[in-house]
């Protein structure tokens, strides 16, 4: 459930435009379960966390009282901006998280890469020196 | 030659001297006292990984280089983050490898203020330093490979008037590969895990890594070894303890949010223990052009100005992010955000390190996790704001188009007849994107024990065989990049320890 609510969020900070293709043009559920393999407890506590503000906040935000996920595509992107540019400081840092962990996929992603004119990335070898 | 890595086994050595921590510190440190003749112990709580192990993307490089994902953060009325690394050879292997000398008010600071240093400390200080820029190839950055956006700096201040000047780093033939914080695979950044720790290697050391040290181990008043256990680097399971024993001393050079705390866990009695954390913190400005920058193309940071070191307390520099940490960087959602990186080629990204007057505090909290207090006031947001307005004036005056300031309550983008903006902009901190950089203190040095953790060799006050080797001992901000100090320090207090 918290992989399909982050993987909402996560497509509307990112989503596909006519010049580039968005989180849901990526291989996203992959992403996030290696994600949360490899990432330290205490930063997916983040990620949750900001996962789960951004699916309970369009109240205070488009001031509709539903879940993110049930909004329409617009709402939900209106929503994100509003959360994004919040006067307070503890709106607009929970989903920062959640932002930075998408834009880690989305701007490294070769299609991405592409259309910036850039070479693809190597893969990441994960080796290290064993003796 | 021994490496030790991940085990399930128990181990356990004895030799002169254990050092803490691979980075600049204790990597220079352990280096030295091997090349005197000794037996050292090397430990790293990260892994080892060499250039053909080194990652491409900004994920790789949190996944296996930095500490922890870089989820330390600094806690004031803002979080900002303290990128580090947790590798051999530490944070030198992430860095931009930029070299200065320990600027010379500093040190007579030192010397006048706190009883720390003298004529002789300074001649040392700068012979250890003009002998590591020559071992570690230390290089003016080659206009060939500098990339436009340093070129551009240059431009920009010059055509203002402020001195500025390409910067000399540990780099042999810089290839512009834009790839520094990621490690260099072109093994031209002379990082210490490809220098210094192979060389304690070849001279007999040993060198443990995914090894965190968990206490310095005390017989009274006097340190004798360290202990801890091995832990694998990506799935965090613990391996077997190990302990090992020096006949002489221990150095400690964990870095400056990790060697209080060990101190701390190890029974290390002192009430500034912690205290006299401070940081060059900083934020960037992005001048956006009429034509392609490629700031992925280039020396990472290439251009500095020292002009503002002083009066009012900050430094300007040139830094290549790339897009996928841009993606985070700039403001907005969705379409609209996605657009914006359309503009990623044309953008070069400067930034102003505040030399902060704001002193914080590392701690260690119940489970061992550690916190740090730390947040600008007034004069230090002062400093941030002019020197974002020297850098967008720095753009403007290099032909930028427009500038993103990244700063909450300004508009996403200014023009030239906007700079006024960032002069007068917000004092809250919580307004700006800053990461902590730089970091000093938590076991400073002063002369006086009831006034400072060690002496002006490291040794912590009140105790034998205890050294602290990293710039957790420096007790001010430099103004400067601190990595040359940090090796300078090191070496120093080794060359001590040798004598006697």
């Amino acid at each position: 459930m918290i992989l399909w609510l982050a993987r909402s969020a996560m497509v509307t900070f990112y989503p596909r435009t006519e010049r580039f293709p968005g989180l849901e043009d990526m291989p996203l559920d992959e992403y996030l379960a290696r994600y949360k393999r490899e990432c330290a407890p205490i930063m997916w506590l983040g990620f949750v966390l900001g996962t789960l503000f951004f699916h309970i906040t369009p109240l205070f935000t488009v001031f509709i009282p539903l879940p993110a996920f049930m909004l329409s595509v617009e709402t939900r992107e209106r929503h994100a901006q509003r959360l994004t540019s919040h006067p307070f400081y503890y709106v607009r840092q929970p989903v920062f998280l959640v932002k930075m962990i998408g834009g880690l996929l989305w701007g490294s992603d070769p299609a991405v890469r592409d259309r910036l004119g850039l070479d693809p990335y190597p893969a990441d070898p994960g080796t290290r020196r064993l003796a | 030659m021994t490496h030790l890595s991940f085990r399930t086994d128990d181990v356990e050595l004895e030799v002169d001297y254990v050092v803490v921590g691979s980075g600049a510190g204790g990597a220079t440190a352990a280096n030295a006292l091997a090349r005197g003749g000794a037996r050292v112990a090397l430990i790293e709580a990260g892994p080892w990984r060499d250039p053909d192990d080194y990652p491409s993307t900004t994920y790789g490089a949190m996944r296996d280089l930095f500490d922890d994902w870089g989820v330390g953060i600094a806690r004031g009325r803002a979080l900002w983050p303290i990128v580090q690394a947790s590798c051999v050879g530490g944070t030198t292997v992430i860095n931009c490898a930029i070299c200065v000398r320990t600027p010379e008010d500093v040190m007579v600071g030192w010397e006048r203020d706190l009883g720390v240093g003298n004529a002789a400390f300074r001649d040392a200080m700068w012979k250890h330093q003009e002998t590591l820029e020559r071992e570690l190839c230390a290089e003016v950055v080659p206009v060939a490979t500098a990339g436009r956006s340093n070129l551009l700096a240059a431009k920009g201040a010059n055509a203002i008037g402020y001195d500025n000047h390409p910067m000399t780093r540990y780099v042999k033939g810089c290839a512009g590969s834009g790839q520094c914080l990621q490690g260099c695979k072109k093994l031209r950044k002379q990082s210490l895990n490809l220098q210094f720790v192979p060389e304690v290697m070849a001279l007999g050391g040993t060198v443990l890594s995914c090894a965190p040290a968990e206490r310095v181990l005390l017989d009274g008043r006097r340190a004798v070894g360290v202990q801890g256990r091995f832990r694998e680097p990506v799935t965090r399971r613990k391996g077997g303890r190990y302990t090992v024993r020096a006949k002489k001393a221990v150095l400690v050079a964990a870095s400056v949010t990790r060697t209080a705390p060990l101190l701390m866990a190890s029974g290390v009695k002192h009430p500034l223990l912690g205290h006299g954390f401070r940081a060059h913190p900083g934020t960037g400005v992005f001048g956006v052009y009429d034509h392609d920058i490629d700031q992925n193309i280039g020396a990472t940071q290439g251009w500095a100005s020292t002009q503002y070191r002083n009066d009012p307390g900050m430094k300007l520099e040139t830094l290549a992010i790339p897009p996928e940490m841009v993606a985070s960087r700039l403001a907005g959602a969705g379409r609209e955000l996605v657009e914006r990186m359309g503009e990623y080629r044309k953008m070069a990204m400067w930034v102003t390190a505040v030399r902060a007057e704001a002193v914080g505090r590392i701690k260690r909290g119940f489970f061992g996790e550690v916190s740090v207090e730390y947040g600008f006031g007034r004069p230090d947001m002062e400093r941030l704001r002019k020197g974002l307005a020297i850098l967008a004036r720095t753009h403007f005056a290099a032909g930028a188009k427009k500038i993103i300031p990244g700063i909450y309550g300004l508009p996403y983008e200014i023009g030239p007849d906007q700079v006024g903006l960032l002069e007068e902009g917000p004092l809250d901190p919580r307004a700006y994107i800053l990461i902590a950089s730089h970091l000093f203190g938590g076991t400073t040095m002063h002369k006086d024990a009831t006034r400072g953790v060690c002496d002006e060799n490291g040794r912590v006050h009140g105790y034998e065989g205890l050294v602290i080797a990293d710039a957790s001992v420096i007790p001010t901000t430099l103004g400067v990049n601190p990595q040359h100090t940090i090796m300078a320090l090191a070496r120093t207090f080794s060359e001590r320890l040798l004598g006697g």
